[in-house]
């Protein structure tokens, strides 16, 4: 922080430097900070990827091995383990899944939200924000009863459930936020073109909200994908997310360090992909739609 | 949810008559046909919960059929404080919640700032695209990492910090844990805040920064009094957001300490967890989750009642 202030003093213009030594070092502190935390974001990955490819004694020595040959060892015994497969699998259908039903449930609601004056909407609005605020625990333990006597638990159909149940607030809020940004002559148009209602909403307004419905889809899969709660509870064998899986790994008594780095590794990957895709549309999301363009 | 199946059918009118009836019904009524699914949805997501918490909490033990349960008052909410450790675990998340988000919330805005006085775009959007990356580490995979590298015997955190300086290093998970917790959940959440906040600098008007500039106030009052004035609908929404969401944690607690050790880092979320299944006490376990969800939406609203919607969300 100090280092900063500094650098925020310099920047304003005090007159004992003259302009060009001033910007410089107003550069240098800059690209310093800046630079000293993008080591600290990425040396814990650097560290659990390095894990991963190094062969099993080698991965937990110290001093550690700075150099050593990579190996893809660890990722073959992950995958002819054929709980992680399953496991991984089971994320991928689950959260697949109730990302599609998400959609389907929330981006209609949104568009009438958006579109029509409903009375008690501010209401009706924070009823919604609130599915976010209840904590997960809270709602996880009747639907541990109710599982139960319905045949749902440890299935896959109960798991989609519950991660429509985290996201669905967000996809409201965020496609509302969208729709408002969408003008209505749009469909306005297209209604005296003789298309009904709906075919205006599916036609003419969802494709000129595709960013947003693709960033919200993203951003729904990676709350969803990361959830471990619900899968600790909610599932014992049939239906256990690589969440769990990873956790129980961590519980088991000699951990194999390679593997679990290597577990951790694919859990990770797909979603940096994601976010690095979304990055764009990603404030507007995370912030349930109030801010909208970058 | 059948609104799928029905849109195929109902998008070509020609057909029968009772067809084109129900095809008035959808059209007459559309606005109704979608939002009916997400009421659905709300509906068992909040208020059968609640409910259900709430009615747990007040029977013995719940039965097969409901209204044969033990009604028992509330002595499920006095064993919850007498020996349930609500008061212990409440306190424990509150210190992580305060810490983290008042973290979070100032690295994030620190290095927005930074990130957008950069003035080479490529560098900028290196910089942005890097900073969000810790977002894609699942709590429990961050508990994995952290098991790691700060493990006394295995851990290169340790190994550096004797390494390199003359100091001993803590044993993070059993001396300093909850210390621990909160600096590994400001590493993972601290770019939620800052992609917020970037996109919030970034939509302030140039010409307003440039007017505050004329004027020679100093950088930081330009901050105070102008830019975060300016922004303050991206800032609270990002607080409330993130505080709300800082109530959910559970899978990096639990991943990396389990609560423990002892009771040092037990979120109220493990608390619940525990009463439920392994202390076999779902009546106690029903209470304290009651509890919780009274005090963080009583929370959240007056956050929200506080700011207001007013410029924030019409």
């Amino acid at each position: 922080m100090a280092a900063d202030d500094a650098s925020f003093d310099a920047e304003n213009g005090s007159q004992r430097l003259d302009k060009d030594t001033k910007e410089s070092l107003v550069r240098v502190v800059r690209h310093g900070v800046l630079l000293g935390w993008s080591f600290v974001v990425l040396f814990p990955l650097y560290w659990l990827a390095s894990m991963s490819l190094k062969p099993p004694g080698v991965a937990n020595q110290l001093p550690p091995e700075w150099v050593f040959l990579p190996t893809v060892y660890n990722y073959i015994q992950l995958v002819q383990d054929g709980e992680f497969l399953a496991a991984f699998a089971n994320s991928l259908i689950m959260v697949g899944a109730s990302v599609i039903l998400v959609l389907i449930i929330g981006v209609p609601a949104a568009y009438v939200l958006s579109r029509y004056d409903l009375p008690m909407e501010r209401d009706i609005l924070v009823w919604i924000l609130s599915s976010r605020m209840l904590p997960p625990i809270a709602v996880v333990l009747p639907f541990f009863v109710i599982f139960r006597a319905l045949n749902l638990f440890d299935t896959r159909i109960g798991m989609v459930f519950m991660y429509v149940s985290i996201n669905i607030s967000l996809v409201v809020w965020v496609m509302k936020a969208f729709f408002d940004g969408i003008p209505e002559t749009l469909e306005e148009a297209a209604r005296v073109d003789g298309a009904t209602q709906f075919q205006g909403f599916t036609k003419v307004v969802l494709p000129a909200a595709k960013p947003g419905i693709f960033s919200v889809a993203i951003i729904s899969f990676i709350f969803a994908w990361i959830e471990l709660l619900f899968g600790l509870v909610l599932t014992s064998f049939e239906s256990v997310p690589v969440t769990l899986f990873v956790y129980s790994f961590i519980g088991s008594r000699s951990i194999e360090w390679g593997m679990l780095a290597a577990a951790s590794m694919a859990m990770i990957l797909p979603v940096v992909v994601f976010l690095i895709v979304v990055n764009k549309y990603l404030a507007a999301g995370l912030s349930f739609g109030v801010v909208i363009k970058e | 949810m059948s609104t799928p199946e029905q849109t195929q059918k109902k998008t070509e009118p020609t057909r029968e008559a009772s067809n084109g009836r129900l095809s008035q019904l959808w059209n007459d009524y559309l606005p109704y046909w979608f939002v009916a699914p997400m009421v659905v949805v709300m509906v068992l997501i909040t208020f059968f919960p609640g409910a259900y918490d709430l009615y747990l909490s007040v029977i013995a033990e719940p039965t097969v059929n409901i209204f044969e349960a033990e009604f028992v008052g509330l002595s499920n909410y006095r064993t919850a404080f007498s020996r349930g450790g609500v008061i212990h675990s409440f306190g424990i998340t509150i210190t992580v919640v305060a810490s983290a988000l008042l973290l979070e919330s100032l690295l994030g805005f620190f290095l927005a700032a930074l990130v957008s006085g950069v003035d080479s775009s490529r560098m900028k959007s290196f910089y942005r695209v890097l900073f969000i990356v810790p977002m894609a580490v699942a709590p429990v995979s961050l508990a994995t990492i952290g098991r790691i590298m700060l493990n006394n015997e295995i851990g290169v955190i340790p190994y550096l910090i004797e390494a390199a300086t003359p100091f001993s290093a803590p044993v993070f998970l059993s001396e300093i844990p909850l210390l621990t917790v909160i600096l590994l959940d400001t590493w993972n959440w601290t770019p939620f805040m800052f992609i917020i906040f970037y996109a919030g600098l970034s939509s302030v008007p140039k010409t307003l920064i440039e007017a505050s500039k004329v004027d020679g106030a100093p950088l930081w009052r330009r901050y105070i009094h102008i830019i975060i004035p300016y922004m303050k609908p991206v800032v609270f929404v990002a607080v409330l957001i993130r505080m709300i969401d800082l109530f959910r944690t559970f899978g990096v607690v639990y991943g990396l300490t389990q609560g423990g050790p002892g009771t040092a880092t037990q979120l109220v979320s493990i608390n619940i967890y525990e009463q439920m299944f392994i202390n076999n006490a779902p009546g106690v376990a029903a209470a304290i989750a009651i509890i919780y969800l009274v005090f963080v939406v009583a929370i959240a609203n007056i956050v929200i009642a506080k700011v207001g919607f007013e410029g924030v969300w019409d």
